[in-house]
């Protein structure tokens, strides 16, 4: 308790800083927990029903709804492997989410520093920004394609993955980090002799480390779950993506009920251990936000 | 944090070399073209890979200065993907529709004429009921040929019946309203149809409700019997005859339903049947009945081949159409798949093997050959899905009980007749 | 905002001389050809995949356009076609519908948010919970969600039902006031993991010891997440609030499993009908206007949400 009444110093933070949050301002522990377990199950129920249908390729319109699998079993994931080239598309996927991944990254953490300095035109590139959000993808699939077909990257990776490369939320996710660290930290770099570049890499993005977490979670989900432009550009039936494998299970001829759902909790796994992976840095987030203090 | 921006540089070097990989794998895998070259577009049967793969060595074989390209998109994006490629100048050169959607691409010029490589190839017009082959008819041009065929069909729970005290299949509309209300108890429902592609217009033609006008200029359903059918469909909603789930569903829904075994009828075409028995265990030839709506009426929902208007290959890609709905691999098609075919010689044979192994099925298929001069539901319009949007919403607020019967038809003529530009 | 210098480390004026010897004039053009340069592949990628295609929607509204043949100029005469559309006055009406529903959805997700990114034991298990819907392939949640709100055998009604609350079932569905409603709930089910890593991100930048400070001086919590974390979390906000704008349209698949815009338009959207309009009713000058029209009503959404915020998307200060 002592410690509170220090000055704040790096150090002490960075050991203790996470764990005083509680006692200052949050709700007592059993009534969070109650919150969230409530949360957790009306949010898990649909789910639950796509985990037990996987297993056992059940019916659902059966009356009434049975809470338990009746004859489970795991052969539904087996067959996702056989209806489609899943070795195949799971590779194409994983190419271009990482050439997704890391364009957003970079590009987007650039376009963020720019838009951290004070510049004019600042205001109509955030207005231009702000605005390209609003044009959703449905309504321009012919002209990326036209224009895909132009610099000649049709059924390519990089073609399906350019359109990807950058996104406007993520600018902003890592703008809002970016202004939140003090400028004086900034100065105090500068005068030490780093370089811009040095600046971004040593002092920005570590402390912005939730922000490029989010990121890349962000970025590889949209990559990976990606359906209506891999359809469109791709044409060589062994580039394409994961999701478009999906079309094998959507047979009107025969029961791919099971198969369907295997699949698609097979396609969401990879999403859920990216998070997994990123979720420690909001941690890191928690005792760096102590630092930027 | 150190080891958060190991695992970036490691990924960095990996994308690297990945995009180096992938660029020289790309550059090597396109191969300047000498061949001429045919694609062909086929909507949602990317299970029949390996019977595609057989086409196209067989007709490598016929035509070796031909590459063969196959794609397949799902109906929902398969006219995002069609156009598209229509509109970069690259249309595959055959494409596999389904219902209806071919009237739009044959009205506004996107399709060759068959018509004359049909004069010219004879015996390719005797190949197929012609009844089918006139689906695709508009204003006076033939503009695909049959891959396969269905309409519908009813299919009867014959416990439910049982449990109901029935005995016997409906005979007209009004027998049919009966006996679904009589169905109707609890999570059980009387009867379902499936509703796109016009698939529960007969229910309207067994009562001499007609759309439009014989020239087709003008709706003519604003009419007291077509009232009277509405009110009548209203009613069987609303106390469970009609399960909701026929006006607002599409395939799962409607299909795993019936499969539940919680309603007594279904009205849809012959693909449900091997799609439903999949997912009920209680279907056999005791438990399901198959037959003819009332009145024999059906509305065909069937797939054809036609050739893109855009096509730098049309007389190569007849010679494909030619091959595939010859008798040898139509036959293939219809034991890989069971579904009929149209070509009469190969679904004869079919139809012979399947009473012998799968008699349930063969009855299911006999009836898509049955009664093929009382197709409804497929007038050969321009504008086929914009009439569709204006006029079924309509049905939907009448049965769903946002309006009552009379102003539903009234309000869908006005919107059908402005449609058709009166 | 201020306080935020003050609590740095102190640097004192004397130790701000730049060492370097360029003049000020060619810094400032120096850092000018560098946030170019920064912005540049960004840029670069929206224009091609973004602006381009809305100019070529633009171009588009004013023709008569054919995919098969010849197009002509015809001026304004879809847009004013659009005035007489009621389904088009319905789509706009569901849109709106939508974006008035987005603070909601916000406001559970940062309530969330706030729970998780506290100490409690098992945070990672219910972050990854709250995340979890988010990457599921829509077709799979449609299909299960159209089966919850099925009125004979769904899961909702059964629970309904079995705990006394209604007698007879709801058609969600199948009813025009409840249909929309039920989307929205299922779409917030789904976006909640979106929202939550863009508000967790954004409480990872407000500094604990400002918590302290406060505690310190005795402020409640109320006070706190009023005076503290609601002001710092002004940037995150907005950012949510757009995603909520985007919604309207990002949703397109959800809606389009779940009902096709039906029954009747009553869950058509704006994007779900320029989708159909465009490739199922083949007019797809018409979608271009629709584009048009939908892209200026939400970006005056996003203005006005932009003005409200102070500006720089929520970002007041340095």
């Amino acid at each position: 308790m002592s410690q509170n009444m220090q000055p704040p110093s790096v150090k002490s933070l960075l050991s203790n800083g996470a764990k005083k949050r509680t006692s200052s301002h949050a709700l007592p522990t059993w009534l969070l927990h109650i919150s969230l377990l409530l949360i957790s199950f009306c949010l898990l129920l649909p789910f639950y029903w796509v985990l037990k249908t996987s297993f056992t390729g059940e019916n659902i319109f059966i009356y009434p709804p049975s809470l338990i699998p009746q004859d489970p079993h795991p052969f539904f994931y087996i067959d996702t492997w056989y209806y489609i080239p899943f070795a195949r598309y799971l590779f194409n996927s994983v190419v271009v989410s990482v050439l997704a991944i890391v364009a957003n990254v970079v590009f987007n953490a650039m376009a963020a520093y720019a838009l951290t300095k004070h510049f004019k035109g600042k205001s109509l590139v955030i207005t231009l920004l702000l605005s390209c959000l609003m044009i959703p993808f449905q309504t321009t699939i012919v002209p990326a394609y036209l224009i895909t077909g132009k610099i000649g990257l049709l059924n390519s990776y990089l073609g399906v993955a350019l359109p990807t490369f950058s996104t406007i939320v993520c600018i902003f996710i890592y703008k809002a980090s970016f202004d939140a660290i003090p400028t004086s930290l900034i100065e105090a770099a500068r005068i030490d002799g780093l370089s811009e570049l040095q600046v971004i890499l040593k002092i920005m993005i570590p402390l912005s480390s939730s922000a490029v977490a989010s990121n890349v979670i962000l970025s590889f989900i949209w990559s990976w779950n990606n359906f209506l432009w891999p359809l469109i550009v791709i044409r060589d039936p062994l580039m394409q993506t994961l999701p478009l494998g999906l079309s094998r299970f959507l047979s009107y001829h025969e029961n791919t009920t099971g198969a369907l759902y295997a699949f698609c909790t097979m396609v969401l796994v990879p999403g859920i251990i990216i998070f997994l992976m990123a979720q420690k840095e909001f941690i890191r987030g928690l005792t760096s936000g102590a630092t930027k203090g | 944090m150190q080891r958060f921006f190991i695992r970036f540089r490691e990924l960095v070097s990996c994308l690297t070399i990945t995009i180096a990989a992938c660029s020289a794998l790309l550059w090597s895998t396109s191969a300047v073209a000498q061949q001429k070259k045919i694609s062909f577009l086929t909507w949602n049967i990317s299970d029949q890979e390996e019977l595609f793969k057989e086409w196209i060595a067989e007709f490598k074989k016929i035509r070796p200065d031909v590459d063969v390209e196959w794609l397949d998109k799902k109906g929902p994006e398969f006219p995002a993907y069609y156009q598209t490629q229509v509109i970069a100048g690259t249309p595959p050169d055959i494409i596999n529709t389904q219902g209806g959607l071919w009237l739009e691409y044959a009205a506004a010029g996107g399709l060759v004429d068959l018509t004359p490589y049909l004069t010219k190839d004879a015996e390719v017009r005797k190949r197929f009921n012609s009844d089918y082959l006139g689906s695709w008819v508009y204003e006076s041009k033939n503009y695909m040929l049959p891959f396969y065929i269905s309409k519908t069909l009813m299919f009867y729970n014959k416990t439910m019946f049982k449990e109901a005290g029935l005995s016997g299949s409906p005979q007209n509309f009004e027998q049919l309203m009966d006996f679904s209300t009589k169905m109707a108890k609890g999570e059980k429902t009387g009867m379902l149809t499936l509703n796109f592609d016009w698939l529960y217009w007969s229910l309207f033609k067994m009562n001499g409700v007609e759309l439009l006008t014989a020239d087709n200029k003008k709706a003519a359903f604003n009419t007291p019997k077509a009232v009277q059918v509405l009110d009548a469909l209203i009613k069987a909603t609303n106390n469970g005859g009609i399960n909701k789930v026929s006006w607002t569903g599409r395939w799962v829904e409607p299909n795993g339903a019936f499969a539940a075994g919680n309603v007594g009828m279904l009205q849809a075409h012959s693909p449900a049947f091997f799609f439903i028995r999949g997912q009920a265990p209680w279907i056999n030839s005791n438990t399901l009945g198959v037959a003819q709506a009332p009145g024999g009426w059906a509305t065909p929902n069937s797939h054809g081949l036609g050739i893109s208007k855009g096509s730098k290959n049309p007389d190569i890609a007849w010679e494909f159409l030619k091959m595939v709905t010859s008798q040898k691999w139509t036959e293939r098609l219809s034991e890989r798949r069971k579904v009929l075919t149209a070509n009469i010689a190969s679904d004869k044979t079919t139809l012979d093997k399947m009473h012998k192994q799968d008699p349930l099925a063969a009855t299911v298929l006999q009836t898509q050959l049955e009664q093929t001069d009382k197709l409804t539901g497929n007038w050969p319009l321009a504008n086929d899905s914009r009439i569709k949007e204006a006029f079924y919403p309509e049905i939907q607020n009448a049965v769903l009980g946002r309006k009552t019967a009379a102003e539903a038809l009234k309000d869908a003529e006005t919107k059908v007749n402005r449609v058709l530009g009166f | 905002m201020s306080g935020l210098t003050s609590i740095g480390p102190n640097i004192s004026p004397s130790t701000r001389r730049k060492p370097s010897a360029a003049s000020p004039g060619s810094k400032a053009r120096r850092e000018l050809i560098l946030v170019w340069c920064f912005l540049f592949p960004s840029l670069a990628v929206f224009f091609l995949y973004r602006i381009l295609p809305l100019i070529w929607n633009l171009v588009l509204s004013v023709q008569k356009f054919s995919i098969f043949g010849q197009s002509e100029w015809i001026g304004f005469a879809h847009y004013w076609a659009l005035l007489d559309d009621e389904v088009f006055w319905m789509a706009l009406k569901n849109t709106l519908l939508f974006i008035a529903s987005a603070p909601c959805g916000i406001v559970i997700a940062l309530m969330i948010s706030l729970m998780v990114n506290t100490e409690i034991r098992g945070r990672n298990i219910y972050r990854t919970i709250v995340f979890l819907s988010y990457p599921l392939m829509t077709v799979a949640v449609g299909i299960i969600w159209r089966w919850m709100y099925d009125e004979k055998v769904g899961l909702f009604n059964f629970i309904l039902r079995t705990i006394g609350l209604i007698d007879t079932p709801l058609a969600f569905l199948q009813s025009f006031e409840l249909a929309l409603p039920a989307v929205l709930l299922a779409n917030l089910w789904q976006i909640l993991g979106f929202y939550m890593i863009i508000l967790l991100a954004g409480l990872q930048n407000i500094p604990q010891n400002l918590y302290e400070a406060s505690a310190i001086d005795g402020a409640s919590r109320t006070v706190q997440f009023f005076r503290i974390t609601l002001p710092l979390l002004r940037p995150s906000l907005f950012l949510a609030f757009v995603v909520g704008i985007m919604t309207s349209f990002t949703s397109f698949d959800l809606v389009y499993v779940m009902t096709q815009g039906g029954p009747s338009h009553s869950t058509e959207l704006l994007v779900t009908y320029i989708y159909k309009a465009a490739f199922e009713l083949s007019r797809i000058d018409y979608a271009a206007t629709l584009t048009v029209v939908q892209f200026v009503l939400l970006v005056t959404l996003t203005w006005l949400g932009n003005r409200l915020s102070g500006g720089e998307a929520g970002a007041g200060r340095n």
